[in-house]
């Protein structure tokens, strides 16, 4: 590795470690991250926030160590129910009266009243028999899928699909195989030839990168046809879709097609955790082979309270997703006006792409952040290396005054240096 | 090394890495994905590929590689640089 050529790196080159020491990293590697071009970049990586995940927040940003009021467009909460005073209430209640941890597995002693009440008020949500929870949203996908699948099995996945479904494939033991992103003619082709073996297709209801939704008309035919069941993953979509927010399926009317419905409690729910959705049967046989639920400490009852308060928070009418509805509406037609490309997103997910140059991605987040806006830079291998990107969360708690003070600064820094706009500014915003 | 002695490595690579597959049916000018394999076995065959032929070419480069024979190319490109 030259330094000409040091920028051209990623972590996608280091994945295999070739050092003979199994307690250092590749050399390589070492010497790439040590230099200050690259070490820029890794700054923008836990950056500790200094309050609450709202939109007006504080930040120590890591690349001048300050620290700064910002407008978050980062975080993920969606519904504004991390900070929720009903749901923070709920959890210092049980806080009071459970204290801190579960302290043990599900299985033995983590399991307390509140889980059990929240699985099933999950499952009567989302319309199925039964739930199971998880600690992590990672740990249910992969829990989940090691939970249903086995070598000999195969796992076929959207190829815009989030890691912890590659990495549930990995522990299952099943053959991973992926189509094109959203194409149900790729799908027929890879279902085709997997033919009489055991299959799962695995999508997600909004693709977390790029905010688009799952073709799931087009794709539950094709599965339809081929006699496959579908493995939803509403991680980015619960409580935000269709007409009493359980997801995508209902979006779509297309529920009756999904065979197993999963979510996450970190994002819309404003906690942490996962969740799994499906027949009596299945979560009953699940449970009982995925390590993930099995061998990991059960979620914090005093979370488990507060998740079941933003469930009843979010679902007694659409007031919070309707806010966030009209919050992602007002913020796209400030951004369409700068000319900015957002790729396909249809939803709070809206990412602005700003094309190859890693250097100059950087240099906008740098500006961006001085100016008082937390805007997470997504870089390549986690996008494609041509469509780098800045990816903006609209939460139901940002305020029109919020979004235009972020819509200046975005122009300022991101629209002007790429041309998007003249020096006349933004038309019609 | 040749181009095609550089096709010889990655096919070796892809065979070792994916079942029910022989030498006699992989086509250069496909893909490996039309072969069956997914993103983690591109990634095995790829790294093992480079190690062998002892060069590293960024993933960054790679990204718009659409056949085993691109990536040969690719892979030439960067031994004669």
């Amino acid at each position: 590795m030259n330094d000409r050529d040091i920028l051209k790196y990623s972590l996608a080159d280091f994945v295999y470690n070739d050092n003979p020491d199994v307690l250092s990293p590749p050399e390589d590697f070492t010497a790439w991250m040590d230099d200050p071009r690259v070490g820029l970049a890794y700054k923008f990586f836990e950056q500790p926030l200094q309050a609450a995940p709202t939109p007006r927040t504080s930040l120590r940003g890591g690349v001048d160590g300050v620290t700064r009021d910002v407008i978050n467009l980062t975080s993920y909460n969606y519904l504004g129910l991390s900070t929720h005073p009903e749901v923070v209430q709920a959890a210092k209640d049980a806080l009071d009266l459970y204290g801190v941890g579960a302290s043990g597995a599900a299985l033995l002693s983590g399991t307390f009243d509140q889980h059990e009440l929240f699985a099933a008020e999950l499952a009567s949500f989302k319309q199925e028999e039964a739930c199971v929870l998880f600690s992590s949203g990672l740990g249910g996908n992969m829990g989940a899928i090691q939970g249903m699948l086995q070598k000999g099995d195969v796992l076929v996945i959207d190829d815009k699909c989030h890691k912890s479904l590659i990495d549930g494939a990995t522990l299952s033991g099943a053959r991973l195989a992926s189509f094109k992103h959203n194409d149900a003619n790729s799908l027929d082709e890879v279902l085709t030839r997997h033919k009489g073996k055991r299959i799962l297709v695995a999508i997600e209801g909004v693709y977390s990168m790029d905010g688009d939704l799952a073709d799931l008309p087009a794709i539950a035919d094709v599965c339809d046809a081929h006699g496959v069941p579908i493995y939803l993953d509403e991680a980015h979509s619960t409580l935000l879709f269709g007409e009493n927010g359980r997801g995508i399926g209902e979006h779509f009317g297309l529920e009756d097609k999904i065979g197993v419905n999963f979510g996450t409690l970190s994002k819309s729910f404003g906690g942490v955790g996962g969740f799994v959705c499906a027949s009596r049967a299945l979560i009953r046989y699940m449970k009982c082979f995925a390590s993930p639920f099995q061998f990991s400490c059960a979620l914090p009852p005093s979370i488990v309270a507060a998740m079941r308060k933003s469930l009843e928070v979010a679902t007694r009418d659409s007031t919070l997703r309707d806010q966030m509805w009209a919050n992602v509406a007002y913020f796209r037609k400030n951004l369409e006006a700068l000319n900015l490309d957002l790729g396909d997103s249809a939803s709070q997910v809206i990412p602005i792409i700003i094309g190859s140059s890693g250097e100059q991605l950087f240099t906008m987040a740098m500006e961006a952040q001085r100016r008082g806006l937390f805007l997470q830079p997504i870089d390549f291998p986690a996008v494609e290396a041509h469509a780098r990107r800045f990816r903006i969360s609209v939460s139901s708690q940002l305020s029109k005054e919020d979004i235009d003070e972020a819509c200046n600064i975005i122009e300022d820094v991101i629209a002007r240096p790429l041309g998007t706009v003249g020096n006349s500014g933004r038309a019609g915003a | 090394m040749n181009k095609e002695q550089i096709i010889e490595v990655i096919t070796r690579n892809l065979l070792e890495n994916l079942d029910d597959l022989d030498a006699e049916t992989i086509d250069p000018e496909a893909s490996m994905r039309d072969y069956g394999a997914n993103s983690l076995d591109i990634i095995e065959v790829v790294s093992s590929s480079m190690r062998e032929l002892k060069i590293k070419v960024p993933r960054s480069e790679l990204a718009d590689v659409q056949n085993i024979s691109q990536l040969a190319d690719k892979f030439l490109e960067h031994m004669n640089s």
